[in-house]
């Protein structure tokens, strides 16, 4: 895939240009509800105005009057709340890698899970749900799948140096190639595991929310306000990598390191994120696309909204995943994975 | 006489009025300690809900999770649970303890805990959710030794101290002990144990029971060994191959899920490789249901039918 692929959605004339500030004023009213029906809805049954009576109590303390049982406020503050942020962190940080590797790699299937970067975080997850066990507690699987991840990076990254992958095609061949070695270990993890204990690694690796909570939130939420912006600066750049290495060049930017640099700053990304969330398909590929049909190419626009769009489709896969077979939970890569599958089919029906 | 003896010491030992909270019990590798009785209990899965139910505790609980309709519920047990309520056919959420208001959760490593899921005695002490684990299930998280009834006498043990009914824990573990001791004499006749091999499911590979699943104990319990006690797991697919080599004398079928026993059978019978199998030639198989299997009150029900079954195989 090259250029005229990722313009497949470029718009006609200046007009839908214009789109940009209305598209994203909406959109974050639209995120705003997405979090409201988030924290509304569960397994358990919890009125609207208990939901919002422990929310603003916890914001300030005592503006409403408790009337509610204590395991109610534990499930909307403790247990939904944490778990929509993470859903809305999550998401816009995978969508944003996702379009920022679309850019520098002109590929329109370029995606987070693509580059071996999930692989590595799965085996570390699995490394530690099935052999090591809970030997750190609860940050056991976020701490192994950040390590897996940048060691996968590292593998890449090495790869792509002994194979001189200046390139972007071999870029991407080498982090596919590492994600297939790692995978296959994983695999072999799995298989020398505990049979029923690997219905957990099953579930990690399709992503899941249901770990989250407050003292983990930090990471994501740091990672995500360093990376974003230093990704929205290079706007510029990477809309001279979307058209051409040779055109980017002649802008005066260092190709080969200015796209090592951006897969870096995606593997970070990626790594924490898939630390507490497993590895969630689809929202990387398919939330990039959606902004640019809606405010066209230009990464200035695409990448603020593709963070916006990506935290709601992941608030919103969660939220079906949670009640599609209540009381028991969907991994919400599968949702994804099923949502963006028919999106992707229409999408090459469109054209 | 000597098992009368032990009998009078046991009820010596036991004590005798409701114990002084706290009362601090050894899960697994924790030490748990409760400062009062637990009034909102919830427990995992079939057998381990029965055990609460034996000790009476009923009245301490708000509901049961993990009994799926593969597991069933039959007429004894659907008494005693006395319309208890279902929380969740599966392994529960943290949002459904936590809506039923729970405070106390009995559940075993896959019964209803997963290493590193989102629900473990780690993700539920924020809540102020106790929980007990059960013992057998303790090997997927430390070194343990050979699954035996001890690790059902020691649950039943546990959860008479959290709850305040030790007697009535003792007394039960006493009858037991007595009713296996009191088995028909033909098991003890046996002149070498029978080998035997716990078929669960699975057709490519066996599902089956290794050194630290309740079977082994049970066979043992029997007089019989379990052909695959030296594979250190729980439970675990072997191979073919492995089952064919070691050639057991018995097949022990566990009987839940969509494939019925008569199948399970059926498929073991209709295999040419299996047809040299000394359990398959000589047509020697026994099946327990899923609840008698795994650790709970009818354990000692189950070692009665293989014991019964060992002795109509070697005769």
């Amino acid at each position: 895939m090259t250029a005229p692929a990722l313009a497949l959605a470029r718009p006609t004339g200046r007009g839908r240009a214009l789109l940009f500030p209305a598209a994203f004023g909406l959109g974050a009213l639209l995120l705003g509800l997405s979090f409201t029906a988030s924290v509304g809805v569960g397994a358990v049954t919890i009125e609207t105005g208990t939901v919002w009576g422990v929310i603003a109590n916890r914001l300030v303390p005592g503006l409403v009057e408790v009337a509610w049982p204590g395991g109610h406020e534990a499930i909307v503050w403790d247990l939904r709340v944490p778990r929509a942020i993470l859903a809305g962190l999550v998401g816009a940080g995978l969508a944003l890698v996702g379009a920022s590797l679309q850019a520098v790699t002109r590929n329109a299937l370029a995606d987070p899970h693509l580059l071996g970067i999930s692989s590595g975080g799965a085996f570390g997850a699995i490394t530690a749900l099935l052999h090591t066990g809970m030997i750190l507690g609860l940050a056991t699987v976020p701490v192994f799948a950040f390590a897996g991840a940048l060691g996968a990076m590292a593998l890449v990254l090495g790869v792509a140096r002994l194979a001189d992958a200046a390139s972007a095609e071999r870029l991407v061949l080498a982090g596919v190639a590492v994600s297939f070695i790692v995978m296959a270990a994983a695999n072999a993890m799995i298989f020398l595991g505990d049979p029923r204990a690997s219905h957990t690694a099953l579930f990690w690796m399709l992503g899941g929310l249901g770990l989250a909570q407050w003292s983990h939130l930090v990471f994501p939420a740091l990672v995500l306000a360093l990376c974003g912006p230093w990704l929205w600066l290079r706007a510029q750049d990477l809309d001279a990598m979307t058209i051409g290495d040779e055109t980017a060049a002649t802008l005066g930017i260092p190709v080969a390191r200015f796209r090592l640099e951006v897969f870096s700053v995606g593997a970070l990304l990626t790594g924490v994120m898939v630390a507490f969330s497993g590895v969630i398909g689809f929202v990387g590929l398919m939330v990039p696309h959606l902004a640019r049909m809606m405010v066209g190419g230009g990464n200035a626009r695409v990448l603020p909204l593709s963070a916006l769009l990506g935290a709601m489709v992941l608030i919103w896969g969660d939220l079906v995943a949670r009640i599609l077979m209540a009381p028991q939970e969907l991994p919400v890569g599968v949702v994804t994975g099923f949502v963006g599958g028919l999106f992707f089919v229409w999408l090459l029906g469109r054209r | 006489m000597t098992r009368h003896l032990i009998f009078f010491a046991l009820f010596l030992a036991a004590p005798i009025a409701v114990q002084a909270f706290p009362v601090t019990v050894q899960s697994c590798d924790r030490a748990v300690t409760f400062v009062a009785l637990p009034e909102r209990a919830v427990s995992n899965d079939v057998n381990l809900t029965e055990m609460m139910l034996e000790l009476g505790l009923r009245d301490r609980m708000v509901g049961h999770t993990g009994i799926s309709d593969a597991r069933g519920i039959d007429a004894p047990l659907r008494a005693a649970l006395d319309g208890l309520p279902d929380l969740s056919p599966q392994y529960p959420g943290r949002e459904v303890l936590l809506g039923a208001g729970a405070d106390f959760y009995f559940a075993g490593w896959n019964y209803g805990l997963q290493v590193g899921g989102a629900i473990t005695p780690d993700t539920l002490a924020p809540f102020g959710i106790a929980v007990y684990e059960l013992t057998e299930s303790c090997a997927h998280v430390m070194e343990k030794p050979k699954a035996s009834l001890g690790d059902l006498y020691t649950d039943i043990r546990n959860l008479g101290a959290i709850f305040g009914v030790s007697e009535r824990a003792e007394a039960l573990i006493a009858g037991w002990q007595s009713e296996l001791a009191d088995l028909s004499p033909e098991s003890h006749i046996l002149a070498e144990p029978p080998r035997v091999f716990v078929y669960d499911s699975g057709e490519d590979m066996p599902f089956t029971a290794g050194r630290y699943a309740m079977p082994t104990a049970l066979i043992e319990a029997a007089g019989g060994v379990n052909v695959m006690e030296d594979i250190g797991r729980s439970w675990g697919t072997v191979g073919w191959e492995e089952v064919i080599a070691r050639d057991p004398e018995v097949i022990l079928i566990v009987d839940y899920g969509e494939v019925t026993a008569a199948q399970k059978r059926d498929f073991l019978l209709s295999n040419p490789a299996f047809a040299d199998l000394t359990a398959v030639r000589e047509e020697n198989f026994v099946t327990l249901d899923y609840v008698a299997a795994t650790p709970g009150p009818r354990n000692i029900g189950a070692v009665g039918v293989l014991a019964r079954a060992f002795a109509e195989a070697a005769r």
